[in-house]
Order: structure tokens, then sequence, then C-alpha cells
């Protein structure tokens, strides 16, 4: 089986500051090296200054992947030399001594699938390197320091994706929260990366970095699988390495470089006390909130009598959950839900899809509505809502066009089923000995209407007609 | 005994140079040497104590460009990069 | 003019009209012309020290208000930064550092009307107890210039015994301040961690450092630390001390404290004889003023060196990386090198006991031996803070000898580095609890100073400076002959 896991890591550019200091978050619109002071340039004698509202942030996005919070979270330092990290180490978390990152232990629901969440932390972003011309003859590397320090969320995820699909919708929905929630432009260049981590059945992992958006994220994926899977035919081992998404080419590349042994020596950042995170704090931050998944499904299960199974599903998914919202009306709670996941769900797969689609909560409450009250059949309602999601028009007026309503006049009806019995002699003949047969007979009665036909009322005049009772 | 390959090896990962340095060895040795007393101190159970601050306390999130050219007091930039060695 | 006034009769000097703030530097700058070639406690003498003095003379002629140091001289350890000037660490790899910013101690200063006089020597990004180990050559103890003066802020020290200011800011990561205090015969306090801002001081090990002050009086500490601490929004490690006078009753006296004597550190392997019969001599003093003094153990004492050694490396490791000479050092062109050996070379120029230090601070926290060395010495620290704690549920002051031998010759220990730790063996403790920690001046004996240390639970400055003057004010020590 194929396994999947990402870290993501997106950057606050919803804040005014940096994570340690007063600069600006969004570092885009300056001339190189302007957007810097002596604490995100680590100038000896400066001292990290953490942004409030950083924490708050990036504990409202821990909240919203349903992951549990600690009481008090701790900065670690991460220790490596390289051009683009001022300090050559950077601020960021682990937990070392119990939980005290952002979060951890979170789940977020894509389709049908859950994806646990391992770890969610708070973190500094390096600078940027430029280098002049080709690689090979590169003289030297050029800094621009404007990105150093601004605050970054890395949100780990366990390997739980299955194909590179999932991995694509789990990135719409979580650009989606993280617009939501008022932390991030998903949008502007840069401010989501992603690193992926690749395995087949009975292959090694393979991390793959490098990958400058979410677009390219599936891409790589995908090219790795492909790529590993044909090794596996091959009965060529698959190794465990590192490798680097080459923008160019749109393949995954080995990183030659040799596996220097991870060293980063982690130990706490003493600049920083353990900031408490009280319960005050988080109920204050719940309220700017959408509603967290789980209590989601718990209310749907508990308040509608939604099976769990359905429930899980709904809730996971903010688009269709806000669309059951829309529709539900208390009284039909349970078929809206039903109608969401069997049919809506389907027809609406990509977040494309979803852009394009004129389905309105109205709509579906007119459809269950509708089928409920037999005037139209569920086939038809598929058709409906075909029509309704191009159009958007309203449920009668789709009726009225596609003439969708029950054929549930008798003489009209009596008619059809003349013709039917007549083209169906042999099957009349066998009834006779096998009344099940009769079910036969009504499924051409519905080809004959397209599935117009009064189910019942077909089923009835059948039955009279070939004397079954 | 700390073997002269781990010190040797650790030096490279610091960015130190060694060549010049070989009686540092023996000194960084008896230094770990001594360290071993850690190993007598029964404290594995301990739980670590830490200084602690409430969120309120923090920093507020206000941009407030730094009034200086911090470029001025860096020593070596190209244009308006800063200049570094090359990688690999 | 006597120089070797305190802070407190500077002022009043100043208000008196006994002499100008511009006569006392003047004089202040040719004493020290004439004595700092032999003493060298200076790397730096503040160029415009006669202009802030004619300045803050003006103010005061026309009863402008003027800050309470009404101009004093004041010498500051070079890794605490003045913006627009050098700030080397006594270390090779910023010999051309120039500081953007201000300390936040200096700036308090600067508020207060005194006037830098000059940064001090020191061992070379703190890491020493003798100066040996400045990049600038050693500075000299005043009181024999064979002897080392203590370190690291061994320069601080010197200039305020030797008069050449009337105070100066030191920092203590593991004995920094009171080392020095101890073998010059200054007072040198250890304020609480997070008392004083360390915002423009160069970290060395940021998890147990502070900036404090090196005076010729108890007193005079706490009229410094009036000035230097309390909460400072560029420090997140500050705490706020409601703005506590602490020279206020300070004459309160002891009568009836607690007084426990730590008995690792008064019977250590490492005590001299002499330090030994002073500390006993000054347990009889302080029954005397009325204190009831009692024998008490701290169990991780004997594994504080160690400890401390290691969680010191670890974040020195750290602290000092970004010295790879990319952003700011000295000159060196790095084209054509490759990042790796560029940043090599850069830091061949560290001198040998950073060298050492590095090493040990890439080792220790490691991943392979973090377990056995770093965890253990965090614990350490852990244990040893819940012992304090309990300790002080007793006691109002524990005491000890400062440093455990007295100033030693130069090259002496250099060539030993377990008998150098060993030299930290009382003064850590205070760094690892981050409690508060004083030596007062107590005696000369055979012709080199010994220094007692009084250490408070955490805060407990105002009650602690009490206890020092008491002390202070029952000795009567020779002038020293420079
Ligand atoms: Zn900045």
């Amino acid at each position: 089986m194929t396994k999947i896991g990402l870290e993501i890591h997106c950057q606050l550019t919803k804040l005014e500051s940096k994570l340690f200091c007063s600069c600006k978050a969004n570092y885009r619109e300056f001339e190189p090296n302007t957007n810097i002071c002596p604490i995100c340039m680590g100038i000896p004698g400066s001292l990290p200054l953490l942004n409030k509202s950083a924490v708050e942030k990036a504990t409202l996005i821990a909240m919203a992947l349903d992951c549990r919070t600690p009481d008090k979270i701790a900065f670690f330092r991460k220790n490596y030399f390289y051009p683009d990290l001022p300090k050559n180490f950077q601020i960021t978390q682990l937990n070392a001594y119990g939980n005290t990152s952002i979060g951890w232990e979170g789940k977020i629901s894509v389709g049908n699938v859950k994806i646990r969440i391992r770890r969610i932390q708070l973190e500094e972003d390096p600078g940027r390197l430029i280098y002049e011309g080709a690689t090979e003859k590169t003289k030297l590397t050029l800094v621009d320091y404007n990105r150093a320090g601004t605050p970054l969320v890395e949100i780990v995820t366990e390997p739980d994706f299955e194909t590179p699909h999932q991995v694509r919708e789990f990135l719409n929905i979580l650009s989606d929260l993280l617009e939501n929630l008022n932390v991030s432009d998903p949008g502007l260049e840069g401010a989501m990366r992603a690193d992926a981590n690749v395995s087949i059945e009975g292959g090694s992992k393979v991390e793959i970095k490098n990958i400058g958006s979410f677009h390219d994220l599936e891409k790589a994926v995908h090219f790795e699988i492909t790529r590993q899977q044909s090794l596996a035919e091959r009965k060529i081992e698959i190794v465990q390495e590192t490798r680097h998404w080459d923008d160019g080419r749109k393949i995954t590349v080995s990183a030659r470089t040799k596996e220097e042994e991870a060293e980063y020596r982690y130990h706490l950042e003493a600049d920083i006390p353990w900031v408490r995170i009280n319960d005050g704090t988080k109920n204050q931050l719940q309220i700017h909130m959408p509603e967290s998944i789980s209590s989601k499904k718990e209310r749907y299960v508990s308040k509608y009598g939604i099976t769990p199974q359905v429930a899980d599903i709904l809730s996971s998914d903010r688009y269709f959950s806000e669309l059951f919202e829309k529709a539900n009306n208390e009284t039909n709670a349970k078929d809206i839900a039903n109608m969401i996941t069997t049919d809506i769900m389907g027809l609406l797969d990509t977040r494309e899809k979803r852009d394009a689609s004129k389905l309105k909560g109205d709509h579906i409450t007119d459809l269950v509505e509708y089928i409920k009250s037999n005037k139209i059949t569920r086939a038809s309602a598929k058709l409906a809502l075909d029509e309704v999601i191009k159009n958007g028009k309203r449920l009668s007026e789709i009726i009225e066009d596609l003439n969708l309503g029950h054929v549930s006049n008798e003489d009209v009806l009596s008619g059809i089923i003349a013709e039917v019995l007549d083209e169906e002699a042999k099957a009349v003949e066998d009834s006779k000995q096998n009344p099940d047969i009769v079910n036969f007979l009504v499924g051409k009665v519905m080809q004959k209407t397209r599935g117009k036909a009064d189910p019942e009322l077909t089923l009835l005049l059948l039955k009279k007609h070939l004397d079954i009772d | 005994m700390v073997s002269e390959e781990e010190i040797a090896h650790v030096a490279k990962l610091m960015k130190i140079e060694l060549e010049d340095h070989s009686s540092h060895i023996k000194r960084v040795q008896k230094m770990l040497e001594y360290f071993d007393i850690l190993d007598n101190a029964n404290v594995e159970s301990e739980e670590i104590i830490v200084q602690e601050t409430d969120l309120d306390k923090l920093r507020d999130d206000k941009y407030v460009p730094y009034d200086k050219d911090l470029l001025k007091f860096l020593n070596s930039y190209q244009g308006k990069y800063v200049k570094a060695p090359k990688l690999n | 003019m006597n120089l070797g006034i305190s802070a407190l009769n500077y002022v009043n000097g100043i208000k008196n009209n006994e002499f100008t703030v511009e006569e006392f530097i003047s004089e202040s700058l040719d004493h020290i012309k004439q004595v700092d070639e032999k003493l060298h406690a200076f790397l730096r003498i503040n160029d415009f020290a006669i202009k802030n003095a004619k300045e803050i003379d003006a103010k005061i002629k026309s009863n402008q208000n003027v800050g309470k140091c009404y101009g004093m001289p004041i010498s500051i350890k070079d890794n605490i930064c003045i913006e627009g000037s050098k700030t080397t660490c006594a270390s090779k790899v910023l010999e051309n550092f120039i500081a953007p910013h201000t300390s936040t101690v200096v700036s308090r200063l600067h508020s207060e009307d005194s006037i830098i006089i000059g940064k001090t020597n020191m061992d070379e990004f703190a890491m020493g107890l003798s100066t040996e180990f400045s990049a600038y050559g050693p500075s000299k103890n005043p009181w024999n210039n064979d002897f080392v003066p203590g370190g690291s802020s061994g320069g601080s020290g010197v200039s305020v015994a030797a008069n050449e200011c009337i105070a100066s800011l030191g920092s203590d990561t593991g004995g920094s301040i009171r080392n020095p205090a101890s073998f010059c015969s200054v007072v040198g306090l250890k304020p609480t961690y997070g008392l004083v801002s360390r915002y423009g001081l160069v970290s060395y090990s940021n998890s147990i450092e502070q900036i404090g002050p090196m005076t010729k009086t108890v007193e005079d500490s706490a009229f410094l630390l009036n000035i230097i601490s309390g909460i400072d929004p560029n420090d997140n490690t500050t705490l706020d001390n409601k703005n506590q006078d602490y020279l206020s009753d300070i004459d309160a006296g002891i009568d009836g404290k607690k007084i426990g004597i730590v008995t690792e550190m008064a019977n250590s392997d490492g005590l001299s004889t002499n330090v030994l019969d002073a500390t006993n001599d000054s347990i009889k003093t302080f029954e005397k003023l009325g204190a009831n003094c009692e024998h008490v153990s701290l169990q991780m004492v004997p594994y504080t060196v160690a400890a401390y050694y290691t969680i010191t490396s670890t974040e020195a490791g750290s602290n000092l990386a970004r010295y790879d000479n990319v952003r700011y050092g000295y000159e060196l062109d790095s084209s054509g090198f490759e990042f790796n050996s560029y940043i090599s070379q850069a830091r061949s120029k560290l001198g040998p006991e950073v060298i050492r230090r590095m090493i040990l601070g890439g080792f220790v926290p490691s991943a392979g031996h973090a377990g056995k060395y770093f965890s253990k010495a965090l614990k350490v620290k852990s244990k040893l803070i819940t012992e304090i704690k309990h300790v002080f549920e007793k006691f109002d002051f524990l005491i000890s000898p400062t440093v455990p031998i007295q100033p030693f010759k130069f090259g002496e220990k250099i060539n030993d580095p377990v008998s150098f730790m060993m030299v930290d063996f009382n003064t850590v403790t205070a760094n690892l609890t981050g409690i508060p920690a004083i030596s007062v001046p107590y005696k000369i004996t055979n012709g080199l100073p010994i220094g007692i240390q009084i250490m408070a639970n955490n805060l407990e400055e105002h009650s602690m400076l009490q206890a020092a003057y008491a002390l202070e004010k029952t000795v009567d020590l020779p002038e020293v002959q420079i």
C-alpha cells in the first residue's frame, strides 16, 4: 500500500510583524535587505521578542485541525550552519520535555479518509539565497534576509495519504481553512511550501524536498510513486533517501550531497520563557473559530440522529458541512445528510467542480422534500441535481424544463404498460410461474418513461394486468 | 575515554579547524572525563524547571520599521545583497 | 583629589561643589593613562568623556534636571553594547564590530547622567576566570601585578579597585562578577536571573547569565542596582521588581536572621587554608551581628561545576555560531571559498579556550551524548533549584567563601583544566539556580584579597544587600597601593 506523509510550511502572512521582531511579516514588497533589524539579523546583543498574535494564530490552526494544545509552549534552537540563517540556528519547537509545541495529535478528513496530524509547530523562516549564474560556476551566494524571521507554522501529518489526489484534496481543504481562519493568504508566492515522504508496499521511505507550490506537490508525489513502482516492477531496491523536486524538469532527483549526519544539537531557547496558554485564552480563541470537526460530528449524531459514519464524512469537509447546515431545517437532517454523502459528494469531488457549482442549500432542501412527497423519483432527482449544479435554477423550474415530474396518471401509465406487455410476451408468460418477474417489467416501464413513472403505481397496475396479488 | 576521532568529528561539525589545535584534544578529553561525575548525581527522574511567562506579557503584533541602515553595519555585501561564500 | 571615593560620596562631592564633573573625569583619565599601561583594565577609553562631562557640568550650573549619577565615571565590560562604538568581547573575531544598538543597562545609566569612561578587558566571550584568555592580553591584579585579577570581568574589577572609575558593570555567568570582585577586593553583585535586562549583552550562556554592578561599597551596588534593574520590553526574560529601592534601610542589620553555611563550599577539597580561616572568621562576625549561623548541606553542589560547564558549553556553541564572518566581523574576502571552509577559516580567529568550549558545546548536547551529559546537567540544575527552595524556607541567607582560593599567579592554573574549572565551585550555584549573590571584600591575607559570598532567595536583593552592608561595616581593609 502506498503511504504518503506531508510536512507543510505555512507562513502566517496575516500578521503585521515577524515572529521575534517588529520587521514586516510580509517581506515581499521590500528591496533586498531593507526589512531587517538587529534581532532578525542575529546581531550580537539582540534578543528575540515573541509575537503574541503569532502564538494565537498558530494555536487557532492547531484547534481547527482538532489538535491537542499545550498549557505551555516552549521554543528550541535547531543548530546548523547555513548562510540563510543569520544566527546559524533556527528558533523552532520540539516536544522534548512533554508536549510543548503549538499542537499535536490532530485530524482532518479528506473525503472518507482520515488524515492524522502528528504535530504543529511555530518557527522562523530563514532568509533567501540567490545564486549567481550556473551552480558550478557560481563564485558566491547572495543572501536577502528580508524573509528571515517570518512566522511559519509547520504542520506534520502521519503517512495517511494513499493517492496524490488525496494529497491535493487535503491541501485544498487546508488552504480554505487557513484563509478562513484569517491567518494566511495561501495564494501569496512562497506562503505555502511542502515536503513529502512517499513509500510504496515493501519499499523504503523517500523524502521529497524543495517543492515550491502545492500544485507541484501533487505532481511530485505522483512522479515519485510511479518511479518507485517502476523500480519495484524491475525488482530494483528502493533506497531510503532524500530527493529534490526539479521544478524545471518536473521530476524528483536524488540529493547527491553526502548525507552529512544530521546533528542539530537541539536545546531550549532560554531567551523565550515558556509561555503559559491558559484555558481562558483558549476559550477566547475558540470564539473566533469555526466549530471543530469533532464537535460538529458529535452534534450531527446526537442532535439529528445521523449515523456516526455519515456524520464523520460530512463534518470533516467544510464545504459539504456548510451545505448541510444550510439545507437542513431540523426535520429533514437525515435525508439531507444522506443525499449529500451518497449523491452530491460524488458529483463535486474536486475543488474546481465545487467552485463552479451553482448548488445551494435550498436546492437540496427542495429535492429531499420532492422525493419525500413523491413528486419526483430518486432517479429523476439525480438528473435534476446535475442540472442544478450547472445552472442553479430553482428545482421546480428544472423539473418543468426536463419534464422530470412523475408519470402518475393511470391512463398514461396503463398505455405504456400495455406496450411493454406486448413487447415482453415471454416475460408475461414466465410470470405465471415466477411472480418476481414483475420487477423486471417495472424496470422496462421505467426505461420507457426515463425514470419518471411512479414506481408504486406502476407495480400496482402491472400486478393488476398480470393478475398477481 | 572519548576518542580523538570523535572530537575531531565534532570539531568539524562546529566549523573548528583542529589542525593547529591538536593540543586542545587532550584538554577537552580531560574536561569530558571530569563531566563523568554527572553519572553519580542520581537525577534521572528529575523534572526540568524552567522560566515561564504569560501570553499577555508578549510583544503586540505591530510593524515598526527599523530606523537605521543596518547594511552599513554589515561588512560584506554586493549591491543590496549580503555576500556569502558559495555552497558545496 | 581622591579618586577612590564611593559613588554616593562622588554625588555628594558634586552637589557640594567640591569638584566639577570635568575635573573628576579629567583626573580619572590622567590616572588611567598613568596606571593602565601596567594594569590593562581597559580595552578602549571613551573619547567623548570630557565633552560629556562639560555637558553635565553645564546642566548642573544652569539648574537643569540632572540624573542621579551626576557625571560619575563608570566602566563597562566589553561584552555590553553601546551604539556606534566597538564591542569586541575581547575577541579577534569581533575586532571591528560596531554595535548598532545600546544595551538597556547603558541606556539607563546614560539617562541618569553617568559617563561611560571606557570598555573593560575580559576573558574572550566571558569564558574564563582570570582574563588570561583575553585576545588582547590579560589585566593585572592591582594588589600584586604578578597575580590574576580574576575573571571574566577582570578588567571591570581592576578598574574599580585601582580607582580608574567609580564603578563598573560586569556580567556573571558562573562567577564572572564575584570572582574578580573577590580577587580585587571590590563588591560584586550577581542579580536574580531576570532582574537586569540582558538586552545588548553579547550572549555566552543566556539561560544563566546576568549583568551586575562592581563597586567600592555595598551601598554603591544598591545605588547602581536601583538604576539598572527592572522589567524591559526588549528582554522577554526580565522580571518586574516594582521599582524596589535597594538603598532604603540598607543599614537595617541582620539581628535574628538565619544564615546557612553551605557545607560543600565551606569545606571543599580545593579550599585554601587562608580562605578557610577568613570564612570561619566571617561566621563569627555574622554571629556577633546577631545572626544564627548553621551548616547546611546542598547535595547537588558537587555536581554543579560539571553541570555548569555542560550547559554553558552547549549554549555557547549555539550563541557563538553566528560568528561566521558572513554578515559582520573582520575583512576576509569570501570569493573563491567554499562555505564550510570559509567559516572554519574565519572561526580560526577564536581563541584557544573558546575553541575548546565550541568542541565541548558540539559534543555534550549531540544526539549520541546528550543523555549522558546535557540532559543530566539540566536535571542537576533543576534538582539544585528544588534543594535551594527548601533551604530558603528555613534560612534567610547562605554564605560561603566567594572563591575557594586567593588570586593565583599568571600561568599557574592555565595548564590544568580541571583545577581551573574548580575555581568556579562556589559561584556557579547562584547562576544555575538563578538566585542573587554578592561578594563582599573581607580580608587581605599575604597581600591578596579574600571575599565572602552571601546568597539569598530569588528577588531578595534588598535583604541580601542589608546583610552585605552589615558585614562590610565590620571590616577595615588596607588601601590598595598602585
Ligand atoms: Zn527584524
